[in-house]
């Protein structure tokens, strides 16, 4: 089976001033149909650009400098913006981590929801607003008739980012990318919108691509797994495999410092020294080696690219060549 | 760090907070209680955690614990002293030895002040120390909290988020206190950074002997840095116990749906049993009802009456919660 979405080489960068700062460079992976994966990174990771740059919504300083985005066998890079149009929310739909800034807050949850279907698949007003009901009750809000008539202001965080799925799901999409769709949100309303997406995604089969910081949502969401840091794909393997043999130091390093429910209270946590580089378009060699731990001993800081140590599991890592211990 | 017998260093007794939202018109204003009937006690040395998810009252306790928001009813005491009544010329001279961190690191320091200005207005403004004296404390509680000393010139907008967390934790330290209040100190910064700053508070702590009120929503967070924890609920405290006994044996069923919803990264998390909470928090509770009744998956007949008392279930571990109180 073809991948839905593959993602080559894609470099992006961003105007500052007169000069160009890449913001992902060489950027590779691929959404298999009905697939969750996540790309899970640090700010400045280039995760959240990446996912702009495949619906087009990089703002008007972001530039694509090389790759290709190929949706279906098509590259969407090479697309006008009026076949975008006819990709963008029917194809592939986005939701957000800003849930108050993603709905218009002049018109009701009704008229917004019923746009898109009514722009995209011609529907009357009222069979759109028929399926729009549907769509609300099967994100799980109960009135789903009050809810329409409804401002967003009106409406709880929990509430709105349902609506925000609700409205994603209007044009029956074949992948949905959720930028942190639940960052905003409270741990127990998290963890519902968690358990709603999976259900979309068992009952429609659409693929997801999930953008997150937060390994634990990884751990809870993802078939497979990206990593990135610094503007680049560090790791990538199937979820089990990535969480039992991580290979790259900076994943190992990131799960070392996320302080567990049931842990030993009385040992230092494990921190990354230094911060997250703010430019790395001058960097050359490995960009964690600054902040490795293993910065020393390792033999080689030259840029290895990605390569596989284990089937569907690849790493950057240079650190004995890249072999997974432990 | 002593965690029994110790003192208590600040003490809430039955605060009540409400906040005032206005309406078009009087029918439309509502009263809105941000903190119902809290009694907290924080001892020396210890780091006093408060959880809880967004508008259940955890920052407002951090204000009313400072002072920066007085309490409609019910009191608040600084090493035995009652502060929430003194005159605010009075509180101010105390102010030194109670100090906080906010959140966002960006607009808690002033823009157009060089951290060296930033770190010595405390002192200025206490008159603590001449010119030179002032210097030094500044290169010294740079030091302290692990940024170079050069950087003294600096302004805010030149640091990372974690190295202006770092600046904001001087600057709380910088009179020498004895409670450091934090809210959500970590929340906003990445999880590499969120380590760092953990355990430099962890440091402080034990070579200053600080006393800590650490507000936040992140679980883990709150559970590696606190000695005792509050897990709040609807402006109430619905369970306070020891950090792994709240965490290893949660009784409240609030408490146990919360640390079921933290995300684990483990690849079996997502298979393991859990509480789950029905819906939203509910702006309409039933009056004289367990504020949790809705959303409860245990919720009996017995818990449509609430009197909010709290009761102590095993040593140090206390909890509203009824249906506990019988187990």
């Amino acid at each position: 089976m073809g991948a839905l979405l593959e993602i080559n080489q894609l470099n992006i960068a961003f105007r500052q001033g007169k000069k160009l700062c890449p913001v992902a460079s060489g950027v590779s992976f691929s959404v298999q149909p009905g697939e969750i994966l996540c790309v899970v990174g640090e700010s400045g990771s280039g995760k959240s650009i990446t996912a702009l740059s495949v619906l087009g919504l990089l703002s008007r300083q972001g530039k694509v400098t090389g790759g290709e985005i190929l949706f279906d066998g098509r590259n969407l890079l090479s697309l006008s913006e009026e076949e975008m149009d006819r990709i963008r929310g029917v194809d592939i739909a986005m939701i957000f981590q800003d849930i108050m800034y993603s709905l218009n807050p002049v018109f009701t949850i009704g008229r917004q929801m019923t746009e898109g279907m009514r722009r995209h698949r011609g529907l009357s007003k009222e069979a759109a607003e028929k399926e729009a009901v549907t769509l609300l009750e099967r994100t799980g809000i109960r009135d789903a008739k009050q809810v329409m008539k409804k401002y967003p202001h009106m409406l709880s965080g929990g509430m709105r980012q349902r609506v925000m799925i609700a409205m994603a799901l209007a044009c029956k999409p074949k992948l949905l990318i959720a930028d942190e769709p639940t960052t905003a949100l409270d741990v127990t309303i998290q963890y519902q919108i968690m358990e709603l997406l999976r259900s979309l995604r068992d009952e429609t089969g659409m693929a997801i691509l999930l953008i997150t910081h937060d390994i634990g949502v990884v751990a809870e969401m993802a078939d497979r797994v990206v990593v990135m840091y610094a503007g680049q794909c560090v790791e990538e393997a199937p979820l089990r495999e990535l969480l039992t043999h991580p290979a790259h130091a900076y994943t190992k390093a990131l799960m070392q410092a996320v302080p567990g429910l049931h842990d030993d209270r009385s040992r230092r946590l494990y921190s990354i020294p230094g911060y997250v580089p703010q430019e790395y378009g001058e960097m050359t060699g490995c960009r964690f080696a600054p902040r490795c731990p293993y910065g020393a001993e390792c033999p080689e800081k030259r840029e290895e690219g990605m390569r596989e140590i284990a089937p569907g599991h690849l790493s950057r890592c240079a650190y004995k060549g890249g072999v997974k211990d432990e | 760090m002593s965690e029994k017998n110790a003192s208590p260093v600040l003490e809430t007794r039955h605060v009540w907070k409400d906040y005032h939202i206005a309406g078009e018109n009087s029918l439309f204003a509502k009263t809105f209680h941000a903190v119902e009937d809290v009694s907290l006690t924080v001892k020396k040395g210890e780091t006093f955690g408060i959880v809880g998810e967004s508008g259940c009252g955890k920052s407002t306790m951090a204000r009313l614990l400072m002072c920066l928001e007085l309490p409609d009813d019910g009191e608040i005491y600084f090493q035995g002293q009652r502060i929430d009544r003194l005159p605010e010329h009075a509180r101010r001279k105390l102010r030194p030895r109670f100090q906080m961190v906010f959140q966002d690191s960006g607009s808690s320091l002033n823009p157009r002040k060089r951290v060296q200005d930033i770190l010595s207005e405390p002192m200025l403004y206490h008159k603590i120390g001449n010119g030179k004296q002032i210097d030094r404390r500044v290169e010294e509680l740079l030091s302290m909290v692990g940024l170079p000393v050069e950087m003294k010139g600096r302004y805010p907008h030149e640091f990372s988020g974690g190295q202006r967390q770092r600046i904001c934790i001087a600057r709380a330290l910088s009179l020498n206190p004895d409670v450091v209040v934090l809210d959500e100190p970590v929340s906003a910064l990445d999880v590499s950074v969120q380590a760092q700053i953990l355990n430099l508070l962890r440091e402080l702590q034990e070579r200053l002997g600080l006393t800590y009120v650490f507000i936040g929503h992140g679980l883990g967070a709150v559970h590696y840095i606190s000695h005792r924890i509050a897990v709040m609920y609807m402006g109430r405290v619905v369970e306070v116990g020891t950090s792994d006994e709240l965490f290893d044996h949660p009784a409240h069923p609030y408490t146990k749906a919360l640390l079921d919803a933290a995300p684990a990264a483990d690849a079996d998390a997502r298979f393991r049993p859990r509480t789950a909470l029905k819906g939203e928090i509910d702006e309409h509770p039933i009056a004289g009802a367990c504020p949790l009744y809705h959303r409860c998956p245990n919720a009996g007949k017995g818990c449509l009456s609430f009197s909010g008392e709290i009761e102590e279930i095993a040593p140090g571990h206390f909890t509203v919660c009824r249906k506990a109180w019988e187990e």
